[in-house]
């Protein structure tokens, strides 16, 4: 009963989510990406902003291939104007 | 029997003289047996008269030695970034990264962590080499930090790694690119795999000795009892403490005329090395340290 049950709710989200054509699945997936980038960013170089980071030396190395992701959040960091808003918009408060 | 072996104690106890004897007499039983300083005031070479570097040096049949440092290693390390970097970034962006990287040289944390690296690469590589590898190390406190060192690194690269694991999945749903491989995440995994394999060897209480060197005297005691009680709590077992310097038992005014005498050598050696120098000269005391005692030693320093 519990399995039928789970199918169903299942079977609906799917539904829900293909159908979803304002394309909020994406837009949100694709942001909730760069969040997650920008904290990797973030505990990996951490020492840089005066935080001690006790694998500093061992993060080193990743510099080269995390170049372009450093950019990015270089960028988003400096676009940012209000966390509250930043925030809030995750949440669809439209009617 | 132990495959690795830490000597610890306190500054001045005799560590470098007992880990080299003790490799020596190692040795001399036909042991392959490897001799590794990472204090950062290597003596072995002192102690030996043997000129012991950065790379392993024959001492003699069966014994090799190695003086770890950790400028040299980070310097190698810190290199090789830079060569890897040139092949995948444009000139711009090498020259930005190269000014972070001259930083991180000088950053605290980094010698700690070159250290504990060629310790890794020697423990992993080396393992099948020799029978045996006895380690010098500097005063108590960088002992224990080595020993627990694997854990707490091996944590970090694990959570790092599930972040990007989980980064690296998100980005290929947003991308649409399903088969590209991370090289971030690769280096990472890689990081964890080595600190665990350090962890399990250290963690196995067959493969690691601690050595704690010691003298009857008061402070030296003192130190270890607190060394002790540390490693017991990480499950670090200590079972054999060596005690350097014990008066022999048929003590006669010979041994003391002897001792009074290479004092004098030595004490001219030091007028004579650091001549125009000031010196306070300090005399041995019959009693060990103690609060009257320092007292006592205070006017000593007048003007």
């Amino acid at each position: 009963m519990d399995k039928l049950k789970k199918f169903i709710t299942d079977f609906g989200l799917f539904f829900k989510g293909a159908t979803d054509f304002k394309g909020r699945a994406y837009e949100m997936l694709e942001s909730e990406t760069k969040t997650e980038m920008d904290n990797f960013i973030l505990i990996c170089f951490s020492d840089q902003l005066g935080m001690p980071l006790p694998i500093s030396y061992y993060t080193l190395e990743l510099l080269p291939y995390l170049v372009d992701e450093i950019e990015d959040w270089d960028k988003r960091m400096g676009k940012r104007k209000s966390v509250w808003e930043e925030r809030w918009s995750n949440y669809d408060l439209d009617p | 029997m132990a495959k690795i072996i830490f000597y610890g104690g306190k500054g001045g106890v005799g560590k470098t003289t007992c880990s080299t004897a003790n490799s020596i007499n190692y040795a001399e039983r036909g042991l392959r047996t490897l001799l590794v300083s990472t204090d950062p005031a290597h003596s072995i070479s002192d102690v030996l008269g043997i000129e012991i570097g950065r790379s392993i040096v024959r001492i003699r049949d069966n014994l090799d030695g190695l003086e770890i440092d950790p400028e040299y290693e980070a310097e190698l390390y810190i290199e090789k970034i830079r060569a890897n970097m040139k092949t995948i970034l444009s000139n711009v962006i090498v020259e930005e990264i190269n000014s972070q990287l001259d930083a991180a040289i000088v950053s605290p944390g980094t010698h700690e962590s070159a250290l504990f690296d060629k310790i890794s690469d020697i423990i992993i590589d080396k393992y099948d080499e020799y029978d045996i590898i006895i380690f010098d190390t500097a005063p108590t406190g960088h002992t224990l930090r080595i020993l627990t060192l694997p854990d707490l690194l091996e944590g970090w690269m694990g959570s790092l790694a599930k972040k990007r694991k989980s980064i690296v999945n998100m980005n290929k749903m947003v991308t649409r690119k399903y088969d590209e491989k991370d090289p971030v995440l690769e280096i990472l995994e890689r990081r964890q795999k080595r600190f665990g394999e350090i962890k399990k060897i250290f963690n196995n209480t067959d493969n690691v000795r601690i050595r704690f060197v010691l003298n009857a005297e008061k402070l030296p005691i003192e130190e270890t009892k607190k060394a002790i009680k540390m490693l017991n709590q990480f499950d670090i077992p200590v079972d054999t403490l060596v005690i350097n310097r014990i008066m022999p038992d048929d003590i006669g005014a010979d041994f003391w005329e002897k001792k009074k005498k290479q004092e004098g050598e030595y004490l001219e050696e030091i007028e004579r090395e650091f001549k125009g120098k000031e010196f306070i000269k300090i005399p041995m005391l019959d009693t060990d340290m103690s609060k009257s005692t320092v007292d006592m030693l205070s006017k000593y320093f007048g003007d």
